[in-house]
């Protein structure tokens, strides 16, 4: 049947009303545990011609020893340099055959394989990630290529601004032990690592009983399961490794660090402190409070700093949510001559959402985001693998997803308010500038805070 | 095959419609056919300066509230710009459509009303900040614009990036800013590919209803952009501060989607791509000079672009990798393509493709392309036959035609001593 359409007058003034909203079901995910202790997760979504798998092994850089730095993130690029029957270079060839894309990584957390495949060859790629994960082969000759690799790519970062800041501010609030260094390690420490530490590593912390596996796409969760326990159910598991204690310096009073750069025409502006793990009960809180500061892009910083002001393409606020507590971090690249008022800016904002001054409208919109865009975070078969490794790694509750959308709504001003003075402390913040000295130098003196200048590899200068 | 449903309003508008209710989300994204290839030298970063500025409030929507509509209800959203075109696009949850159109129409009708100087004038201080972020202030962030000048003559429209120069940046008034939207931003100008959860015929009132009265322009002005070949290798080096040398490498090729493109596209696949392709497996792998090697085409209409490039190793010469890249080259060349080779290129050329189409809006832009470069959306639907059909010979003929000095330029970046 249809109704007669009378042309009415166009409204433009307001925006158009929403119709119903339509349902949104995260898919439905499959567990199951292998005798050797490994943790499987299957979510089947036959949207593309596509599979994603992933392994997660629970520890990463958090385990390296401060000599031995980058242990963690070498091991990892060692996994497909051999594995199986396979070379490195037939491990390429073969996954290319099937049309793949092979990955291996490490981050503070945890130590990540992965492997995007076309469904039709699914078969055959779990039998080579099986491989790479469980039975490396780890060739003396491969790890003394890795290693130069490596070397040469610290060596580039030196020229890098946003390396030296992140580098640089990680290792004044961490110092030597874990989250204090970077992921991949710095020149001495790379220097240092042996085929042993390779292998002794991979043999303490890649085991079953500490790993899980994702499979996520075009498949049904019984063939999954019957083929990661095909390829990985003979991995034998070990006494899982304890996890070492991050162990952050505590910051007395502000102070300034500017890490000269001469021939910079932009200052890579880091100001933080310590922020806290993401197993936190306040994580909700956080989000949408970090959300309103510096998380999207109509938050107060960006606004504020690139909106309001023009001095920076963008500033943003980050909670580096970790199994133990990250960094949270202000950060912006801004030209010289705007170095002061930008890290004025960040504090007078860091100061203001710990008043209590939130708008309404600030808080609902902030909100309604982060309860809308999940949908739109979650279109690929990779995206929905991805988030069930957080879930894995976090330890997150199996109705996560699903109770999100109340989580967030259930957050209130007070909320705010309250996580922003428990986990936001603007009076004692590090402020990592890397720059011009001789131009912000001065500038800079003017905000009264102690003031210190060092060489890109942290050593002081008088 | 993709439900393609394609029309045109009666101001030019044209509508391509993908029906897809697998999310309740909806892809609205718009391809406007200009870029910075449709400036002129002296006002170069226009087109880019020029996206910034749509997002900065049209008559009915305030400064900054286009991003607070699309975000506060759950959406997404971003622009781009480049050479042939700038897009627009956001990805809402599916009752919201209705509020992309009538954002996008409202900055397409009624943009100027909105326009002050001092919003001109934040934007282009943020982008002077863009440029000195990803291009001034890092290592190696001159080396396309650097390319590109010693590729084309100045008044080719390739000479220089979308990003412009400062200086250019600083000279544009708000009467270019007048100038350039009345010339460029009019629904005979664009298309609007709508993909996702929605209801043909509500979706094509809805179109008709925000954009139908939107008036379409005059005759557009006319652009030379046939390249002229320089007929001999043009190079340089470049002392910046930098740790290891790099070469970039320009090759030219016929436009976008010629089949030679596409053999190239293979090709480079085959060059660069993982560990067995042919410049990682011999200059990384095998005689470790290189720390890293990159191939690739760009999604370019006036004349096609290959770029190659690869980092050399501490202490290695940039002229051994230079020679090493020109041997791997040779050997395909004289026909040393393996059909292994070939066919993982393919398959990856699949999975990049299905990678495309998984989401709504890579999927909108994708058509987007495919009706603003080839007038033709539909075409989203055979993109990949070149690619399967394509023989090693096809390949090495394009390694011989197109991989050879005097169709090249060259730029050494080497650190400063």
């Amino acid at each position: 049947m249809t109704t007669p359409m009378t042309t009415m007058p166009l409204d433009r003034t307001t925006a158009p009303s929403p119709t119903e909203p339509r349902p949104y079901h995260f898919p439905h995910i499959t567990r199951t545990t292998l005798p050797n202790g490994l943790r499987i997760l299957v979510a089947e979504n036959h949207n593309a011609p596509l599979v994603s798998l992933r392994a997660l092994v629970r520890s990463g850089a958090d385990h390296d020893v401060a000599a031995k730095a980058g242990l963690a993130a070498i091991v990892a690029d060692m996994l497909d340099e051999g594995a199986g029957e396979r070379d490195a270079i037939r491990i390429a060839e073969d996954v290319g055959i099937l049309g793949g894309s092979l990955g291996t990584g490490a981050d503070w957390d945890a130590s990540y394989i992965s492997l995007d495949v076309l469904s039709r060859n699914t078969e055959a790629s779990l039998a080579i990630f099986g491989d790479v994960t469980a039975r490396p082969t780890l060739p003396a000759e491969e790890l003394e290529r890795v290693r130069a690799e490596r070397l040469n790519d610290l060596l580039q970062q030196r020229n890098e601004p946003s390396a030296i800041a992140g580098k640089r501010f990680a290792s004044l609030l961490y110092g030597t032990g874990a989250y204090g260094n970077s992921v991949g390690g710095n020149p001495d420490s790379v220097a240092r690592i042996t085929l042993d530490d390779v292998k002794a590593f991979y043999e303490q912390h890649y085991i079953p009983n500490h790993s899980s596996v994702v499979v996520s796409g075009a498949i049904a969760p019984a063939e999954a399961i019957e083929l990661v326990t095909r390829t990985l159910g003979d991995w034998q598991s070990r006494p899982e490794p304890a996890r070492p204690t991050v162990a952050p310096r505590p910051i007395d009073a502000s102070r300034i660090y500017i890490i000269d750069r001469p021939q910079a025409v932009q200052s890579e502006i880091r100001v933080g402190h310590v922020g806290v793990a993401r197993t936190t009960e306040d994580y909700f809180a956080l989000s949408v409070m970090n959300a309103i500061f510096g998380g999207v892009f109509n938050s107060r910083i960006n606004l504020n700093l690139r909106e309001r002001h023009g001095y920076t393409y963008g500033a943003r606020s980050q909670f580096a949510f970790r199994r133990q507590a990250g960094p949270f971090v202000v950060a912006a690249p801004v030209r010289n001559e705007v170095t002061t008022e930008s890290v004025s800016e960040m504090l007078s904002e860091l100061r203001r959402i710990r008043t209590g001054d939130i708008e309404d409208r600030e808080l609902d919109d902030t909100k309604s985001y982060l309860m809308g865009v999940f949908p739109a975070t979650v279109q690929t078969a990779s995206d929905i693998a991805s988030r069930l490794v957080d879930m894995e790694l976090y330890g997150l509750p199996e109705d996560y997803f699903d109770r999100y959308r109340e989580n967030i709504a259930a957050i209130g001003k007070d909320d705010i308010t309250r996580v922003a003075n428990k986990y936001l402390d603007p009076d004692r913040v590090l402020i990592v500038i890397v720059g011009n000295a001789t131009q912000i130098r001065e500038p800079l003196g003017q905000l009264g805070f102690p003031m210190h200048e060092m060489d890109i590899d942290g050593n002081g200068i008088a | 095959m993709l439900s393609i449903d394609q029309y045109r309003l009666g101001n030019g508008l044209r509508v391509v419609l993908n029906e897809d209710h697998s999310a309740p989300l909806v892809a609205v994204n718009l391809w406007y056919h200009v870029g910075s290839k449709n400036e002129r030298p002296g006002r170069t970063g226009f087109a880019h300066l020029f996206e910034h500025m749509l997002f900065s409030g049209s008559e009915n929507v305030g400064n900054n509230e286009h991003f607070r509509h699309v975000q506060s209800v759950g959406g997404v959203l971003n622009g781009t710009t480049f050479f042939d075109r700038t897009n627009y696009f956001e990805t809402l949850p599916s009752n919201y459509l209705a509020l992309g159109l009538w954002l996008e129409s409202d900055r397409m009708g009624f943009f100027l009303p909105a326009l002050t100087q001092e919003k001109l004038d934040i934007q282009r201080e943020v982008v002077k900040e863009e440029r000195r972020q990803r291009y001034d202030n890092v290592p190696y962030g001159t080396a396309f614009e650097r390319l590109l000048h010693l590729a084309y003559n100045p008044e080719y429209s390739y000479h220089w990036p979308t990003i412009g120069s400062m200086t250019d940046l600083e000279a544009a008034s708000l009467d270019d800013i007048r100038e350039f939207f009345a010339t460029w931003y009019r629904p005979d100008n664009c298309t609007l590919t709508i993909v996702g959860d929605f209801a043909p015929d509500e979706a094509k009132r809805l179109v008709e209803q925000y954009f139908g009265g939107i008036a379409a322009g005059g005759p557009f002005p006319e652009f030379t952009l046939e390249r002229q070949p320089a007929g001999h290798e043009v190079r340089e080096t470049f002392a910046s501060q930098v740790q290891l040398p790099r070469l970039y490498r320009l090759y030219h090729l016929p436009k976008m989607g010629d089949a030679e493109w596409i053999h190239a596209d293979l090709l480079t696949t085959i060059l660069a791509s993982d560990k067995a392709s042919r410049l990682d497996r011999a200059l990384v792998h095998e005689q470790q000079i290189a720390q890293d090697v990159a191939a690739y085409v760009l999604p370019t209409e006036a004349t096609g672009i290959m770029l190659v490039q690869a980092t050399a190793r501490e202490g290695v010469s940039i002229e051994a990798i230079e020679s090493a890249i020109d041997a791997e080259v040779a050997r395909i060349a004289v026909g040393g393509l393996t059909e292994d080779e070939l066919t993982r290129a393919k398959n990856r050329a699949e999975v990049e493709y299905a990678h495309q189409l998984e989401t709504f809006d890579a999927r909108a832009d994708l058509i987007g392309m495919m009706s603003t470069y080839f007038g033709d959306p539909g075409r989203v639907q055979t993109w990949l036959d070149p690619y399967r059909s394509a023989t090693a010979e096809d390949l090495a003929h394009v390694a011989r035609k197109y991989m050879i000095p005097e169709n090249r330029v060259t730029s050494l970046f080497v650190p400063q001593s």
